[in-house]
């Protein structure tokens, strides 16, 4: 990523916000285009008022380098800010700084800061903020997301607005890794605090604030901040998340007008809500992909002509429509559609029971065998899939007993690789596909054996480490589509579906968006 | 009374540390890493095992139970896992809801029951006792859970008359919150206890003493005394032990109305291996049922000399 590519997304937005798309009705874009904005609404945006807002999981901290929990995340991004966001559409954007510039060995970063931003004390942001946070984030033994950091080797202030940054190596992904909310600037020594008084009163330059939090409280308010530094925004007075687990519980208080926001609606009752006239059904596009993941480590499995019968075995159409009611794309290539370098051309073996029973014809087991699936039994989706993949390997001779745990043991099992087959989701929280690419196939470096499937193709992954060092576009997507052709062709987990992030709102809500990482910045929703 | 007493607290304090030392076993015999849950997935071996070490779950079973013994000794139930904070703490802030709810359910039970069981006793086989022993058949039959979804369609999406789930910031919205659950907590509980009391004030009603008071020439009102203390016996136990039932049911109802107690807490920290949370949470709850059960007897007893003494 060079600046150049920086321009050519800022103009991909403004194309994207002239053709009315997202991007721009929500605002995201700081500095230039933010002229352009009343022009493209319909309605000025109006300020003031509340959003209740439920959602199902209560934070339990708001440190955004301790965490990986979608209840924390979802709420210190309000408060704390990257110097890089991701935008609805997927699109990196210049945030806290407003650009960079990169040496020519590709190894040193300089950050330009955004001039007038200020803490919501009213203090100004400085480098040594930004110097303190990114070496926190990335020296924390405990932090989920640290490894995302692991190309740094120093961060050093160059004056008050520039920050530089070294790597070890050329590192592509940089930029989003950056992105990360893992990678949001906190004030330096937490502005004088001790670290726990600081995140129960947080100071941020985010659009919101929280004062005296408390963890896992039935209910959090935010409140403007003043001091933020896109004028006119936040539009709303104030943000009252409540914390409502139950699927059924958060769509009555939509239903009932307790609520104006709900998040995770369950696919069952996106066809109902939509008959629903005060009632808006958002699905946006996620960074997401479940896999069935066969392991490599039983051998019926570690045979690859066996692999690929049961990838083109079952019917991801079909699978797709009866467990997520039309609302999930059906799965073809490893990565989702809405992640960078996603290959629509991938060669992907398609549904054919005639091609599945010649493949396992050639294997060691042509006559099938039994197996294992183990899922996580507390999601009704997984027990659909589950029951209909047993159904369509059964033609092949493959018996398949289901097992499922509950969530905490199934997890355990997995990384055990006390597992033949399981199914989950694979989530990439950047908007870089390397997380994904070398999670998913690096062996040996990835952190998971190739997401517990012990995969392991050393041409594969040269292309991955390859992928990691390119920084021309056009040649990146070329070795990321050669990745996809290859998992397509191996099989060593069949992609079964491209599920959104669903969310459900009253009519009088706008600007409400969702970017592909779950992520939604309410400083641009108003009320009508 | 005083060794009656004693026995009772005695058998009371057996059944709390058997509920104790379960709960730890299946807990830590039942696979699923918390400290795999906090870092995630991307967490290598190595620092998982840091984290396991720091909250001492590497330890050998014996010595953490008896360390985990040792603070309950002492007072200290432990600090969560995932909050970073004491679960007395968490408790606390979460006790006063299940409390209210058992309380209002309770209510609720006996503002059903006794008219109704009155009712049927007074009109015995005639069509008010059909009537009201058939909706008691009835009310058996429906789950508490579905039952209290019905309740939220009528009486918070038909007719908005009281809010959807949730706990509410102020002691009104408070008390709103509790009236829909209240009343699904207690549709589980008033069947048994009005067709129990029915059968106590019919048999009262139709024994010798009644005869004999009013052969006696006492005034209506205090042979009306007489028959109430004498059926309220077997009610009163069933109360109690439908309360302890209450606090177990408050699980489902909790979560049908999204209120933040305690049923809510440990389905939460049960699927998150929080262990210390899930610990602290079977222990207060048992101490909780095995208290109302003992209060119940002790009650009985003072009304009842034939227990205390037999």
């Amino acid at each position: 990523m060079s600046d150049a590519d920086l321009v050519l997304n800022r103009q991909q937005l403004i194309r994207y916000g002239a053709a009315g798309a997202v991007a721009i009705a929500a605002g995201t874009l700081p500095g230039r285009s933010l002229a352009a904005r009343p022009r493209m609404l319909a309605a000025a945006p109006k300020p003031g008022g509340t959003l209740r807002f439920a959602r199902s999981i209560a934070p339990t901290t708001l440190d955004p380098a301790n965490t990986i929990i979608a209840g924390d995340i979802y709420t210190l991004d309000k408060i704390f800010e990257p110097l890089f966001i991701t935008s609805p559409a997927g699109k990196l954007t210049p945030w806290l700084a407003t650009g960079y510039t990169v040496s020519k060995d590709k190894k040193t970063y300089t950050f330009h800061l955004r001039p007038g931003v200020k803490w919501s004390n009213g203090q100004p942001l400085t480098s040594a903020d930004v110097v303190f946070s990114l070496d926190r984030s990335r020296k924390n033994p405990k932090g989920p997301l640290s490894f995302l950091d692991s190309a740094i080797t120093s961060i050093s202030s160059a004056g008050n607005s520039k920050v530089v940054v070294r790597l070890s190596a050329p590192w592509a992904p940089f930029i989003s890794d950056i992105s990360a909310f893992s990678n949001a600037i906190i004030p330096a020594n937490y502005g004088g605090a001790s670290e726990t008084a600081f995140f129960k009163n947080p100071i941020g330059t985010g659009p919101f604030t929280v004062s005296g939090f408390t963890p896992d409280a039935p209910s959090l308010t935010l409140k403007k901040n003043p001091n933020y530094w896109q004028s006119g925004k936040p539009y709303l007075d104030a943000v009252t998340f409540t914390f409502v687990d139950d699927d059924n519980q958060r769509l009555l208080q939509l239903r009932g007008g307790q609520v104006d926001v709900i998040d995770l609606v369950p696919p069952s009752q996106v066809g109902a809500l939509r008959s629903a006239s005060n009632i808006h059904t958002l699905l946006s596009p996620s960074w997401q992909v479940d896999l069935l993941v066969l392991n490599e480590k039983d051998p019926h499995f570690a045979d690859r002509n066996v692999r690929r019968a049961v990838m083109q075995a079952i019917d991801t159409k079909a699978l797709a429509h009866a467990a997520t009611f039309g609302t999930a794309k059906p799965g073809g290539s490893f990565f989702p559609p809405s992640l960078q370098y996603y290959s629509k051309s991938t060669k992907v073996l398609p549904h054919s029971l005639a091609a599945a029973k010649a493949d396992l014809a050639k294997s060691k087991y042509p006559k099938g065998f039994a197996t294992e699936l183990l899922i996580d039994g507390g999601v009704q989706k997984w027990r659909t899939f589950a029951q209909i993949i047993q159904s369509q390997l059964k033609p092949l001779g493959i018996n398949v007993k289901l097992r499922p745990l509950d969530h905490a043991a199934f997890e355990s099992a997995f990384q055990k690789f006390d597992y033949k087959m399981f199914i989950d989701y694979a989530i990439n929280d950047i908007s870089d596909p390397d997380e994904m690419a070398s999670f998913e196939l690096d062996y040996k470096e990835g952190g998971s054996s190739s997401y517990w499937s012990s995969f392991n193709n050393p041409s594969v992954t040269k292309l991955v480490r390859q992928a990691q060092r390119e920084f021309n576009p056009a040649k990146r997507a070329k070795l990321y589509a050669q990745i996809q052709d290859a998992v397509a062709q191996n099989a060593p987990f069949v992609p079964l579906d491209y599920p959104p992030y669903i969310n459900a709102y009253s009519t009088k809500v706008n600007g409400f968006a969702v970017n592909p990482g779950g992520a939604y910045r309410l400083e641009t929703v108003w009320l009508a | 009374m005083l060794r009656y007493a004693g026995r009772r607290l005695l058998s009371a304090a057996v059944v709390v540390l058997a509920v104790t030392v379960a709960t730890f076993l299946i807990l830590h015999v039942e696979p699923g890493d918390p400290a795999r849950a906090v870092l995630g997935e991307h967490a290598t071996a190595r620092e998982v095992q840091t984290l396991r070490h720091e909250w001492g779950l590497d330890a050998s079973l014996g010595s953490q139970f008896t360390r985990y013994l040792d603070d309950i000794a002492r007072g200290n139930l432990g600090r969560s896992f995932l909050e970073q904070t004491s679960t007395t703490s968490l408790i606390r802030s979460r006790i006063s809801v299940t409390a209210a709810l058992v309380g209002m359910a309770t209510l609720f039970s006996i503002v059903i029951t006794v008219p109704l069981a009155a009712l049927a006793a007074a009109r015995k086989e005639r069509l008010a006792d059909h009537l009201v022993r058939g909706l008691s058949v009835t009310g058996l039959g429906l789950p508490a859970f579905w039952f209290g979804i019905v309740l939220i369609e009528l009486f918070a999406l038909h007719v908005r008359l009281f809010p959807v789930g949730g706990w509410g910031t102020s002691f009104w919205s408070h008390l709103e919150g509790l009236i829909l659950p209240g009343l699904t907590a207690s549709f589980a509980i008033a069947p048994i206890l009005v067709r129990s009391l029915r059968v106590g004030m019919i048999e009262v009603l139709d024994a010798d003493f009644v005869a004999t008071l009013r052969a006696k020439g006492l005034g209506e009102l205090r042979v009306l005394a007489h028959v109430a203390r004498n059926a309220v016996l077997p009610a009163l136990n069933l109360l109690g032990i439908n309360i302890a039932f209450l606090i177990g049911s408050t699980v489902v109802i909790e979560r049908v109305f999204a209120l933040p107690g305690l049923g809510s807490l440990l389905l939460s920290s049960i699927s998150e291996r929080d262990f210390p949370v899930v610990q602290a949470l079977t222990l207060v709850m048992a101490v909780a049922v095995v208290l109302i059960n003992l209060l119940t007897d002790l009650l009985a007893a003072r009304l009842d000399p034939r227990i205390r003494l037999g």
